[in-house]
C-alpha cells in the first residue's frame, strides 16, 4: 500500500467519477451539508462538513422491499446497484459502517450495496460542532482499513491519498500520481495529534460511560430523562450505527404482495409490544436507557470490539427535547450518582 | 448469508381449541420445475425447501407469512414430518393471526425457519427427571418436549411387554408438568393433555375460582402446587423447564432455587415481539442479545445476567 | 440520496423546515429537517419524521370518482367538473346561493383558500365559506379581536428563549407542538419558570415548577381569581394599564370578590398556589403565556381566551420581546386559512363582510358583486342541511365525520344534501358519502404558501408530480369556475394567486415570494411600513387604539356529571396522530404506536370499575356509545377521563357534546358526562362501524 500527494484533487474526483457513480457531500442552496450524487461535469470541491444524514442509508436503506409474493412463491428482490462511490467520509461516518459491516455482515440486502461501494476518507483536522470522536476512538483521523482509500488535507490544495485496501489500490491505477515521502504520513500524525487537542474538554462522557457501566445509574434517573423523549426517532433515524427496522406488507397492483422493511426506533413505545398488548419496555425510561446502553454498553464493547457510540453528536443537535449525548452525560455528572 | 424468504406452505387443516385458539396443520410446498421457469426464480428459491425443516427442535420456532398481512413467530407443536407436514398452536391475537383465521384449506402461506435456541437438547434423553411449568398457552412450545418424552415412555414400555421384563427405565426418569390457567377458559392445548393424562403426572391451577374444578386442579397459580409437584418425584428434579407470562417464570425459578435446583438447570422460554427472527431487526431485545437468535430458550442464570443490566420490571401490563 | 428539496412540513402550526429525500427514481425516501430553519433548528418531531410515508400511502386517491348507489366509479376530470358545475348552478336557481357553500381547509395552502373563498364570494355568490378553524381557534379570533384587535399570536418563536416565565394553558405543547414544546423544555432547563394549567399531568406539568391542575372548565374562575390578587396586591402593571388600555376600573370591581378561597371549590386549586402564580407571573419581567384546546373548546371558549387576555394585559407583559398571549394553532395553515378569509363574515384580512367599503374594494376588485350578509359556519351548513335548506357542499381536506362534534348528527346531514364534493388524499370516512370524489395533491406535489402559527408566511415548494391525476385545489376550483362560466379564478400560476393576496389583504401587503425564499418567510403584518415583517404585535398601539379589559364570568360546562353518566370525559391528541389522522395513520410507525382508539382512566376509577389495563370498554354518553381499551394512568384525574379523537374505530367525538359558545358556535368538546364500562373478558372492542351495522340489523322489523 502506497501514498501519494496530489495538488488538485478534482484529477482524482474525475477519475474516480469515470468508474463509479460519484457522491459527495456538498451543501443545498440553505448551506445544508449532505450527500449527493454528482455526473462529472457537477463535481465540486470537496468540503470537510458533516451532512446531518450520515451514509448508512446507502447501504440499510431507510425503505426497500425484501420480496414479493406472487400468489405461489416468495422471491427475493435484492437490489443490483451500479459500483458507486462516497468520496470524502469522515472518520466517524466510516467507523460507522465499519461497525454495521459487522452487524449485517450476513444480510444479503446490506452486502449487495456495500460490495458496490468505495469508501473515500477524510480526515477532519479541525472539530465539528457537538463532535466527540477522539474520546470514542472514532477519529478524527480515518482508522486503519475503515476506508478504501483516505484523503488528508495537507493545506496550499494539497491532499494525501494513502491506499488501504486492493479495492482502493485498483481504483486509482492508471493515474500517474506522485509518490509522498514519509515525512508526509509524520505531518498527517502531527496534523490529527493537533486537531484533537482542540477538542473541548469531554471528560463528563468518559465518566458517564463508566457510570453506564457500573450499573449504578438508578431506574428513577432514565424516568425522568425520559419524561423529554417526545419520541420522535430523530436520534435513531441520525445516529449512523442505529440499525432497528420493522417491516409491513404492501399490496401490489395484480393483487400480488411486497414485504418491505423500514427504519424503526427503539424509543417507539410500541417497539416491542406483543400482539397481546403485554410489552417488556413499556415504560419509557427503560426505553431511554436501552438507547443509550446500545451506544455505551460494554457488552457491546464486547461484541464489536468499540463502543455503539462514534461521536458525531447527531443526537444532540436533532433532539427535540435536549436528552442528546452531551445534554445526558451531563446529567449524569450533575447527578451526583455515586452516593 | 441470511435467507429472509420464506417456503411457501399450505394451509392443510385446522381444529378450533376454545374460542380464539386452533391448531393448525400446514405442509411445507416444493418448488417445482415448471414453476422455477414460469417465474424466472433464483437459484437460492430451487432447492426443494430453503430452510432445515428436517432438523427442528422442541422449543424452536418458525416465523409464519400470511401473504396480505406479514410474519409473526410461533412454535411447532409437531415437528415437520417427511412429508413436510408439521403443527403449529395458534391464539387469535393480532392482525396476523385475525387473517390466518378467515384461511381456508388449500390456502398458500409462508413459512421460515427453523430459528432460535430450543429446550436443552440432552435432558429428556438421560436420565433427568423434569419439572416443567407452563402458564396458558406458554404450553404449546413445551408440546414436542413432553411428546417426545411420553412416546419413549410408550415406546418403552413396548418393549419391556415384549422382553417381558419390569420397566426400569420408567422408575428412573420421571416428568411433571405443573399447568396454570386463569380460568377454565383459558385452559388450552385439550387433545395433548387427554394425550398425555395416563403418562405424566399433570397438575392443574386456575387462578379464578372455579364451582365444578375437577380433582386433579387447585386454585392458586403454580407455585401453589409446586412443593407438591416437588414431592411426587422418587429423586428431586433435576432439570425444569418453564413457559408461561414472564413474571410467573421469575417467580416459579426463583423458588425453584430455593428448592435447591441451580440456576442453570433451570430453563424459560420468553415470547418477544419479532420481525426478522435472524438477529437483525432489533425487536426482540433483552440487553446485548437478541431472543430469536440467543433464545427464546435462556437459563435462568442466563436470563438474571441479562436482565440486571436492562431490568425494568415494574409497568402496568404485568397487573 | 440524490435530491433534497426544502420545504415546510404539513403536520401542524409550528411550520418547522424539512427537506424531502428523493432517489434515483424520484421515489421520496425520507426527511431531514433543516438545520438552518429559524425555528426548527436541526429538529422535526414523530410526524414531521414520518412525512414520507403520509404522501406515499398506497390508497391515495388517484382519478375523479363518481358515486351511483353504494359504489364509486371512476370518471374523467371533464366529466366530474361537468356534472358538478350543472349541479350547483341547478341548486342556485332552484334555492338560492344560500344553499350552496364551500368548506376549505387548515391544511391546504393560503392560495388553495384564498381560491376558495373566492370561488364561494365571487362565483357562487355566498359567505357560506369556512373551515375548520370553528373546532379549535375561533374563540381565539374572536375574543383576541375584541380584546387586542387581532386575533393572532402576538409574540414568536424564539420568544420562548428571551423570556422569564412561561404560563401554559390547556395545551401540551410537546404532544402537538412538539418542537415548540421541545423549546419551552430547553428553556425551562435553561432556568426559565414554567407554570402548567390543565386538568392532565402532561408532560410539560411533570417537569413544570409548578402545575395548576384544574377541573375542567373552571378556567375564568381560575384567571379571575390570579386577576384578584394582581389587582389586591398592586403588582399589576399601572402605566401600561393607563396608558394602553381600557375598562380597568370595571374590571377591577368585577373581580373585587373573587378572592383565590372563593374558587378553591370551583377550580380545585388551592388559594395558596393561586397567590403564589400571580405573584410569579405579575412579577417576572417577561412572561409569556401559551394555550391551547384547553381553553377555546368550551361554551366559554371566547370568554376564556378574553380571560387570558385581561391577564397578559393588566400586567403588561404584552408588546414586548418575551410576551404576550400565543394561541398554539393545530393545523398547519389555520391562521392562513383565516387570513384568507375562510370565515362566514371577514374577507381576507379579516375585512368585514358587511363594511361597505370593503364591499367595495373587492367589489372592484374582483369584477363582480360580492355578497353582503355573514354566511353559515361550518355546523351551520350542517344545521341547515338537515332542515333543507342547504343543499350543495363543495368540501376539501377536511373529515368533519370524524373530527365534527357529534357525528351522527355530521353524517346525516352529510347524507341529505344534493350534492356533495369532496377533495382529498384518500378516501376518509367523509369523502365515502360524498357524490364525486377529486383526487387532491399533497403538500410535496404543489407550490404555495403556508402561515404558521407565529404568523410567518412560508414557501412551499413542489417536490413530485401529483400521483395519478390528483391536482392542487386551486387548480380544480380554477377549472370548476370556468366551467360554470366565471374567469374570476384564471391565474396562470401560484405565484399570480399570491399576488393578488397581498393586493387584498393589508397585512400581506409586501410579500412576495422572492422576499419569502430570501428571509425563511415573513411575519406578517408585512406593509411598506414594516417591509421586513413584523415579529412582535402591539408594540406601541393596538389595532382597535386601546386594548379591551373585558370582565367575564365564570360558567359551569353545559353537562356535568350525574348519577347515570358518573365521568367527565374530556378529549386531547397524541403526538403521534394528527387530525383525524388520515396522513399519520398511514405510517407503520406512528400506526403502531396506538394501534387503536384508547380511553385514559385513572387506577382508582379503573380499580372500582374493575377495568385492567388495556381491557376492552364500553363508554357511552346522551349522544353516543362507543368501544375503545382503557389505559390506566395517573396522568388523569379521580372522575375524568379522556380520548382521542384520531381514531375512526372509536371517533370520541360520537360521544361530544354540540352545545355551543354563543359567540363562535364553538362546541364544547372538551367537557361532557360519560357512562364507562369493562367489556367482558377477552371482548375484543368494536369499531363504530361494526357497532353500526349490529343496531342497523337490530333495528330490523321481524
Amino acid at each position: 500500500m502506497k501514498t501519494y500527494l496530489i495538488d488538485d484533487l478534482q484529477i482524482l474526483q474525475l477519475h474516480l467519477s469515470h468508474y463509479f457513480q460519484f457522491n459527495q457531500v456538498i451543501k443545498n442552496s440553505d448551506g445544508q451539508p449532505n450527500w449527493q450524487q454528482l455526473l462529472p461535469n457537477e463535481i465540486k470541491p470537496l468540503i470537510d462538513e458533516k451532512p446531518q444524514t450520515s451514509a448508512k442509508g446507502f447501504f440499510f436503506a431507510e425503505q426497500e422491499n425484501l420480496l414479493i409474493f406472487n400468489g405461489e412463491f416468495f422471491q427475493e428482490t435484492l437490489p443490483t446497484p451500479k459500483a458507486f462511490v462516497l468520496f470524502g467520509m469522515q472518520s466517524c461516518d466510516l467507523t460507522a459502517i465499519h461497525y454495521q459491516d459487522q452487524f449485517f455482515k450476513d444480510d444479503p440486502y446490506y452486502q449487495a450495496r456495500r460490495q458496490q461501494c468505495l469508501l473515500v476518507g477524510l480526515d477532519c483536522i479541525t472539530p465539528c460542532k457537538n463532535g466527540f470522536c477522539p474520546t470514542v476512538n472514532a477519529g478524527p483521523g480515518v482508522r486503519d482499513n475503515y476506508a478504501d482509500l483516505i484523503l488528508h488535507p495537507l493545506g496550499d490544495q494539497q491532499w494525501l491519498v494513502i491506499e488501504q485496501s486492493d479495492k482502493g489500490v485498483q481504483a486509482i491505477k492508471g493515474l500517474r500520481l506522485k509518490e509522498a515521502r514519509s515525512n508526509a504520513l509524520t505531518k498527517r500524525e502531527v496534523n490529527l495529534t493537533h486537531c484533537e487537542q482542540l477538542f473541548p474538554d469531554d471528560s463528563y462522557i468518559t465518566q458517564g460511560i463508566k457510570k453506564i457501566n457500573a450499573g449504578n445509574i438508578p431506574n428513577t434517573f432514565w424516568q425522568k430523562v425520559a419524561i423529554q423523549c417526545l419520541g420522535c426517532s430523530g436520534c435513531t433515524t441520525l445516529c449512523p450505527t442505529c440499525s432497528c427496522y420493522g417491516t409491513r406488507t404492501l399490496k401490489q397492483d395484480n393483487n400480488h404482495f411486497s414485504q418491505q422493511r423500514f427504519w424503526d426506533s427503539c424509543l417507539y413505545e410500541g417497539f416491542q409490544r406483543e400482539a397481546s398488548f403485554n410489552n417488556p419496555s413499556v415504560d419509557a425510561g427503560s426505553r431511554v436507557h436501552r438507547f443509550w446502553q446500545h451506544k455505551f454498553g460494554d457488552a457491546y464493547f464486547t461484541d464489536f470490539s468499540r463502543y455503539g457510540c462514534v461521536g458525531c453528536g447527531r443526537c444532540e443537535e436533532t433532539c427535540p427535547g435536549v436528552i442528546g449525548v452531551h445534554s445526558v452525560m451531563k446529567r449524569i455528572e450533575q447527578e451526583n450518582l455515586d452516593a | 448469508m441470511l435467507n429472509h424468504i420464506p417456503d411457501s406452505i399450505e394451509l392443510v387443516d385446522y381444529v378450533d381449541d376454545g374460542e380464539q385458539a386452533r391448531h393448525y396443520r400446514f405442509r411445507i410446498l416444493p418448488s417445482n420445475k415448471g414453476n422455477i421457469e414460469k417465474y424466472q426464480l433464483q437459484p437460492s428459491q430451487q432447492h426443494h425447501w430453503q430452510y432445515n425443516w428436517g432438523k427442528v427442535q422442541p422449543g424452536q420456532f418458525f416465523m409464519l407469512n400470511v401473504p396480505s398481512l406479514g410474519e409473526a413467530p410461533f412454535t411447532f407443536t409437531e415437528a415437520p414430518n417427511k412429508q413436510g407436514e408439521f403443527r403449529a398452536f395458534i391464539r387469535k391475537m393480532g392482525q396476523v393471526t385475525s387473517q390466518l383465521f378467515t384461511m381456508q384449506p388449500g390456502d398458500i402461506l409462508g413459512a421460515r425457519g427453523p430459528f432460535g435456541r430450543g429446550w436443552p437438547l440432552n435432558t429428556t434423553s438421560s436420565n433427568n427427571n423434569t419439572l416443567v411449568v407452563a402458564g396458558g398457552c406458554g404450553l404449546a412450545p413445551l408440546v414436542t418436549l413432553i411428546d417426545n418424552f411420553v412416546n419413549r415412555l410408550i415406546a418403552q414400555r413396548a418393549i419391556s411387554v415384549q422382553t417381558n421384563q419390569e420397566s426400569i427405565q420408567e422408575e428412573k426418569q420421571q416428568l411433571v408438568l405443573i399447568y396454570g390457567a386463569r380460568n377454565k377458559g383459558a385452559q388450552l392445548l385439550t387433545p395433548e393433555r387427554a394425550r398425555w393424562h395416563e403418562h405424566i403426572k399433570i397438575f392443574n391451577t386456575l387462578d379464578e375460582y372455579e364451582e365444578n374444578k375437577s380433582a386433579t386442579t387447585v386454585q392458586g397459580s403454580p407455585l401453589t402446587v409446586l412443593p407438591k409437584a416437588l414431592g411426587f418425584f422418587t429423586s428431586p428434579p433435576t432439570i425444569a423447564m418453564l413457559c408461561g407470562p414472564e413474571i410467573m417464570m421469575k417467580s416459579v425459578a426463583t423458588s425453584l432455587t430455593e428448592y435447591g435446583l441451580a440456576s442453570n438447570t433451570i430453563f424459560l422460554a420468553l415470547e418477544r415481539r419479532m420481525h426478522c427472527a435472524v438477529g437483525l431487526c432489533g425487536h426482540c431485545y433483552i440487553n446485548n442479545q437478541y431472543v430469536c437468535k440467543s433464545g427464546p430458550t435462556f437459563s435462568w442464570q442466563e436470563y438474571q445476567e441479562l436482565i440486571n443490566i436492562s431490568d425494568f420490571s415494574t409497568n402496568f401490563s404485568s397487573n | 440520496m440524490t435530491k433534497l428539496i426544502n420545504t415546510i412540513c404539513p403536520f401542524c402550526g409550528v411550520g418547522c423546515g424539512i427537506n424531502l429525500k428523493l432517489d434515483n427514481n424520484d421515489q421520496l425516501m425520507g426527511v431531514e429537517p433543516q438545520i438552518n430553519h429559524p425555528i426548527s433548528q436541526g429538529k422535526l418531531c414523530d410526524k414531521g419524521w414520518s412525512t414520507a410515508y403520509a404522501i406515499t400511502s398506497s390508497n391515495r386517491l388517484t382519478q375523479p370518482l363518481k358515486r351511483i348507489n353504494k359504489k364509486f366509479y371512476p370518471i374523467s376530470w371533464d366529466e366530474a367538473l361537468t356534472s358538478i358545475s350543472d349541479e350547483l348552478q341547478g341548486i342556485i336557481e332552484q334555492w338560492g346561493s344560500k344553499a350552496v357553500g364551500v368548506i376549505s381547509s387548515a391544511r391546504a395552502t393560503n392560495e388553495d383558500n384564498y381560491a376558495a373563498q373566492k370561488f364561494a364570494r365571487a362565483v357562487l355568490k355566498t359567505n357560506n365559506i369556512d373551515h375548520c378553524a370553528r373546532i379549535c381557534h375561533s374563540p381565539t379570533v374572536a375574543g383576541l379581536k375584541q380584546s387586542l384587535g387581532s386575533g393572532a399570536m402576538t409574540n414568536s418563536a424564539k420568544d420562548i428563549f428571551s423570556t422569564d416565565l412561561i404560563l401554559v394553558f390547556g395545551a401540551d405543547p410537546t404532544e402537538n407542538h412538539s418542537i415548540l414544546g421541545g423549546h419551552i423544555i430547553q428553556a425551562h432547563l435553561q432556568g426559565t419558570k414554567l407554570i402548567v394549567v390543565d386538568p392532565r399531568v402532561t408532560r410539560l406539568a411533570k417537569l413544570s415548577d409548578h402545575h395548576m391542575q384544574l377541573k375542567l372548565g373552571s378556567n375564568i374562575a381560575l384567571i379571575n381569581a390570579l386577576l384578584h390578587v394582581i389587582i389586591e396586591e398592586n403588582t399589576y402593571d399601572e402605566s401600561f394599564v393607563k396608558s394602553r388600555c381600557e375598562g380597568f376600573d370595571y374590571l377591577a370591581q368585577h373581580v373585587k370578590k373573587i378572592t383565590p378561597e372563593s374558587v378553591e371549590n370551583i377550580t380545585g386549586v388551592s388559594a395558596q398556589l393561586i397567590r403564589l402564580v400571580a405573584k410569579l407571573y405579575s412579577q417576572s419581567k417577561r412572561a409569556m403565556i401559551f394555550y391551547g384546546m384547553g381553553i377555546t373548546q368550551y361554551m366559554s371558549g371566547t370568554n376564556n381566551v378574553i380571560s387570558l387576555a385581561n391577564l397578559a394585559l393588566l400586567c403588561g407583559h404584552i408588546g414586548k420581546e418575551g410576551t404576550g398571549v400565543n394561541p398554539l394553532r393545530g393545523q398547519n395553515n389555520v391562521q392562513g386559512a383565516c387570513d384568507m378569509g375562510c370565515l362566514p363574515n371577514v374577507n381576507p384580512g379579516y375585512q368585514s363582510v358587511d363594511d361597505k367599503n370593503v364591499q367595495e374594494k373587492f367589489s372592484q376588485a374582483w369584477h363582480t358583486q360580492i355578497p353582503t350578509s355573514p354566511g353559515l359556519t361550518s355546523l351551520g351548513m350542517t344545521k341547515a342541511a338537515l332542515s333543507g335548506e342547504f343543499r350543495g357542499l363543495l368540501l376539501f381536506g377536511e373529515d368533519p365525520v370524524v373530527t365534527d362534534p357529534d357525528q351522527n348528527q355530521v353524517k346525516s346531514s352529510l347524507k341529505n344534501l344534493d350534492l356533495l364534493v369532496v377533495a382529498e388524499l384518500t378516501l376518509t370516512e367523509t369523502a365515502k358519502l360524498a357524490d364525486f370524489v377529486l383526487p387532491a395533491a399533497s403538500f410535496a406535489e404543489k407550490e404555495g404558501t403556508f402561515t404558521n402559527c407565529e404568523r410567518r408566511v412560508q414557501r412551499l415548494n413542489q417536490v413530485l408530480a401529483p400521483v395519478g391525476q390528483a391536482k392542487g385545489d386551486w387548480q380544480w376550483l380554477k377549472a370548476l369556475a370556468k366551467q360554470m362560466g366565471s374567469d374570476q379564478l384564471n391565474w396562470s400560476t401560484t405565484e399570480a394567486v399570491f399576488s393578488e393576496i397581498a393586493s387584498l389583504t393589508p397585512s400581506y401587503q409586501a410579500m412576495t415570494y422572492q422576499k419569502l425564499d430570501e428571509n425563511y418567510g415573513l411575519q406578517w403584518p408585512c406593509t411598506n411600513e414594516s417591509p421586513n415583517g413584523t415579529a412582535i404585535l402591539h408594540t406601541t398601539s393596538f389595532p382597535i387604539g386601546k386594548a379591551q379589559l373585558i370582565s367575564v364570568s365564570h360558567t359551569d360546562v353545559d353537562e356535568m356529571p350525574d348519577k347515570d353518566y358518573p365521568l367527565q370525559l374530556t378529549t386531547n391528541r397524541l403526538h403521534f396522530h394528527y387530525g383525524c389522522g388520515s396522513m399519520t395513520r398511514n405510517s407503520p410507525l406512528l400506526e403502531r404506536e396506538t394501534p387503536v382508539g384508547i380511553l385514559f382512566i385513572n387506577p382508582v376509577d379503573a380499580n372500582h370499575l374493575e377495568i385492567h389495563h388495556q381491557d376492552g370498554v364500553s363508554v357511552k354518553s346522551r349522544r353516543g356509545y362507543l368501544e375503545t381499551r382503557a389505559m390506566l394512568t395517573q396522568d388523569v384525574p379521580v372522575g375524568l377521563v379522556s380520548m382521542p379523537y384520531h381514531f375512526k374505530e372509536a371517533p370520541s367525538n360520537q360521544l361530544t357534546n354540540t352545545a355551543q359558545d354563543p359567540v363562535t358556535k364553538m362546541p364544547e368538546l372538551k367537557a361532557c358526562a360519560v357512562l364507562v364500562k369493562a367489556l367482558g373478558e377477552g371482548e375484543v372492542p368494536k369499531t363504530i362501524a361494526q357497532l353500526q351495522q349490529e343496531s342497523s340489523h337490530e333495528n330490523l322489523p321481524y
